[in-house]
């Protein structure tokens, strides 16, 4: 399908601009074609959305709306949605009356809805922007079918295997030293004769779980044989898709009992509660761990996922890109096209974190030299990999990620026997859809 | 008497006059046309599309796929039938239990047991409660970390697993819209009760009848119009059970149901025509059986 262009071209400099680590010219500005905008602006009302993230995500907003409607003299009205609901909800919100301006995230789903007319077409305010973001994320909001954005790339964050380091000095391990697949399984398996979970998973939100099969089956089949299998290219009933189910199968023994029961935040919770020796997830929750305490976000710490075949050894990461997207149907379109602008611009990105946004940003002028070392060791985690994937509902189609591979993978673990079948059955269910 | 009939006759045959004819057609006339567009149009765009491949956005992306969703559905999609056999225990267990509970509650109350005041508001509470807060409430107190988990003395890392536990998740499940549907059939009954003339009771109590056979022999005819009711509002309240589920899971897969099928095709980013087809297949399965069950009772009517 068309979206192996947009996946290949999203290479290591993605990564050069958080590793870079230089501050370049900071307190750039919107270029001068705002100036006006700015003018049309002072007054009107914009309408924005924060995609979750509690009381923090609350407060990063309002620092930042706060400061545009100091520079335009826009008025912004902001609300917080449940994600999970946002998301879901999607494609009914943008038909209907959206806000005009929200946080959205770069691949098939941005790509989809701005081809379909829902996303306002953002190429204007990318070229205002261009002088501050690596091609690679250029080339990663914009669609391979249309050529145009839909998103303006801003944050992105690694899914690497999390742990507590106190709770494996406590094994007698070596915090510093979880590099290959013995180390990682003697970790779970000290931590599960303590009497506790070894490796957790939630598996109830239908998408946790597949965080776990993209890094196996990049690990054991490579990158490559990974975005083909997700576009059709490659057969889900090969031997080496079942290998990767294997490797998943010999983790099922060191999960928590209620992993149907859970999702991604009772994972939190339980690394959080100091009950799992490890977990695997993107490090977006870290900020969840700061507003506990500063002791348990010192104490947290992320690996890549350890080596499964020498061939490619770590060299792929899921590494989520996220931006700010503006709804073609909202109420003050131009209106959020500057909001938008302003949230992916130096300016904005000072606010974001000013305000205890701890994510990594690929603008180049983001300094990352004020680092604490968990964000230094998220950047070391991303530059470990060479090639770049979105996550699976973001790399494979919409009708065939959620309501297909989502709940073969939660039957999976359900039932580990049942695999052959599952695997047939995800076969014939992706031959069955309409491609064009 | 004889006069009272015949002025009645001569007044049927008399034609309406001018706002009679109004009346009729504002009355009858608004409610049907909302119905229409409302109700009927969109079911029968429904029932098109789940003959399209179409992704819910622009008109000019339809295409026709035939009979396609519905072999996808019932070739490639286990978890179609594990849908179907939860709505059919779903409705075992109402017709069972939970619907001759809420009759039984009613006629006891009505009869006037000690404490009726009481447990008519115990059992109503949870029908004035949407599914979706019962959900959100149940979900809050039994998932890991929990309230009642907490009561265990169990925290998150070892929880019980009851959401996740195919044994015991259908039961409780069940006992939690249960909870509400006997309170719902209790109130229908009850207010079907109050219009049974106490006259029969107490003749046919005087006759030497016992209570069950009071029950079986006069009031259940006597309610036959509430009887039809119960019978439908038993066979849609299982056969559409969504709200709780959802809230609880959002997804199909640990316990599918057919309207979160419907629901998982038709929203979000998972936009296919197959939940068009799921829908119709619902419609079918409730459609169906009241159509047979409805013309049964009104032949016997008039016989």
């Amino acid at each position: 399908m068309s979206e192996e262009k947009n996946i290949v071209s999203r290479r290591s400099v993605l990564k050069g601009a958080a590793v870079g680590g230089a501050a370049l010219a900071a307190g750039s500005t919107l270029s001068a074609g705002t100036a006006d905008a700015a003018t049309r602006l002072k007054g009107s009302t914009v309408k924005w959305t924060t995609r979750g993230g509690g009381a923090t995500g609350d407060a990063i907003a309002k620092a930042v709306n706060d400061a545009f409607t100091k520079k335009t003299g826009a008025k912004v009205v902001a609300q917080q949605v449940n994600s999970d609901d946002f998301q879901n909800n999607f494609a009914q919100i943008m038909q209907g009356s959206p806000d005009d301006a929200f946080g959205w995230m770069a691949g098939y789903r941005s790509n989809h809805f701005g081809e379909m007319g829902l996303l306002a077409d953002l190429t204007r305010e990318i070229g205002h922007l261009k002088a501050n973001l690596p091609t690679a994320a250029i080339k990663g909001s914009t669609s391979p079918v249309s050529k145009k954005p839909y998103i303006l790339p801003t944050t992105y964050y690694p899914w690497g295997l999390h742990y507590r380091k106190s709770m494996v000095k406590d094994i007698g391990m070596n915090p510093e030293k979880i590099n290959n697949w013995d180390d990682f399984v003697k970790l779970m398996t000290l931590t599960q004769k303590k009497g506790l979970v070894g490796y957790s998973l939630g598996a109830k939100g239908g998408w946790e779980a597949m965080g776990t099969f993209d890094i196996l089956n990049a690990r054991i089949n490579g990158y490559k044989y990974h975005i083909d299998l997700l576009n059709g290219r490659a057969k889900w009933t090969d031997a080496r898709t079942k290998e990767t189910f294997k490797y998943f199968a010999q983790l099922i023994p060191f999960m928590n009992d209620n992993v149907m029961d859970i999702s991604w935040d009772g994972m939190r919770d339980l690394l959080l509660q100091k009950k799992t020796g490890a977990m695997m997830m993107g490090s977006w929750f870290a900020n969840d761990f700061k507003a506990k305490s500063q002791a348990d976000y010192d104490d947290l710490w992320v690996v890549p996922f350890p080596e499964i075949n020498p061939k490619f050894g770590v060299d792929t990461i899921d590494a989520p890109l996220d931006g700010i997207s503006v709804a073609a149907n909202g109420k003050n379109v131009s209106g959020g096209k500057a909001l938008a602008e302003f949230w992916a611009s130096p300016e904005g990105i000072a606010q974001a974190v000013k305000a205890g946004d701890t994510n990594i940003y690929v603008s180049k002028s983001f300094d990352t030299s004020s680092y604490d070392a968990f964000n230094k060791q998220k950047l070391a985690v991303l530059a470990a990999a060479k090639n770049i994937m979105f996550f699976l509902d973001r790399d494979a189609r919409g009708d065939f990620a959620g309501p297909i591979v989502g709940p073969a993978i939660q039957n999976f673990i359900k039932k580990p026997a049942d695999i052959n079948k599952i695997l047939e059955n995800m076969q014939a269910q992706w031959d069955a859809l309409p491609k064009n | 008497m004889k006069l009272a009939a015949t002025v009645q006759k001569k007044r049927s045959r008399r034609s309406l006059s001018k706002t009679d004819r109004f009346t009729l057609a504002t009355f009858v006339g608004i409610p049907t046309l909302l119905q229409i567009i409302l109700l009927w149009v969109p079911a029968v765009v429904t029932i098109i599309l789940s003959f399209t491949y179409w992704n819910g956005i622009r008109l000019k992306d339809i295409q026709w796929a035939g009979i396609q969703n519905y072999k996808n559905i019932f070739v490639n999609n286990p978890l179609f039938y594990q849908a179907l056999k939860n709505n059919a225990i779903w409705l075992a267990f109402f017709v069972v239990i939970a619907t001759p509970l809420g009759i039984l509650l009613a006629y006891q109350i009505d009869r006037g047991i000690k404490g009726h005041a009481f447990f008519e508001s115990i059992y109503y509470l949870p029908v004035v409660l949407s599914l979706a807060v019962i959900g959100i409430i149940w979900n809050f107190m039994l998932q890991p970390g929990g309230f009642v988990q907490g009561l265990m003395g169990r925290d998150i890392g070892n929880a019980i697993s009851i959401w996740g536990n195919p044994k015991i998740n259908t039961w409780v499940i069940l006992g939690i819209a249960s909870w509400r549907h006997i309170g719902y059939i209790m109130l229908l009954y009850l207010s079907g009760l109050k219009s049974v003339d106490p006259a029969l009771k107490e003749a046919a109590a005087i006759d030497g009848a016992t209570d069950w056979e009071i029950f079986r022999k006069i009031i259940l005819p006597t309610m036959q119009p509430v009887n039809i009711i119960i019978v439908v509002i038993t066979l849609i309240e299982s056969l559409r059970a969504f709200d709780l589920v959802y809230i609880i899971y959002g997804s199909p897969t640990i316990f599918p149901l057919l309207n979160l099928l419907v629901f998982q095709n038709f929203a979000g980013q998972g936009i296919s025509m197959k939940g068009a087809a799921y829908a119709v297949i619902l419609l079918l399965l409730c459609i169906v059986p009241i159509i047979t069950y409805l013309r049964i009772s009104f032949q016997e009517d008039i016989k």
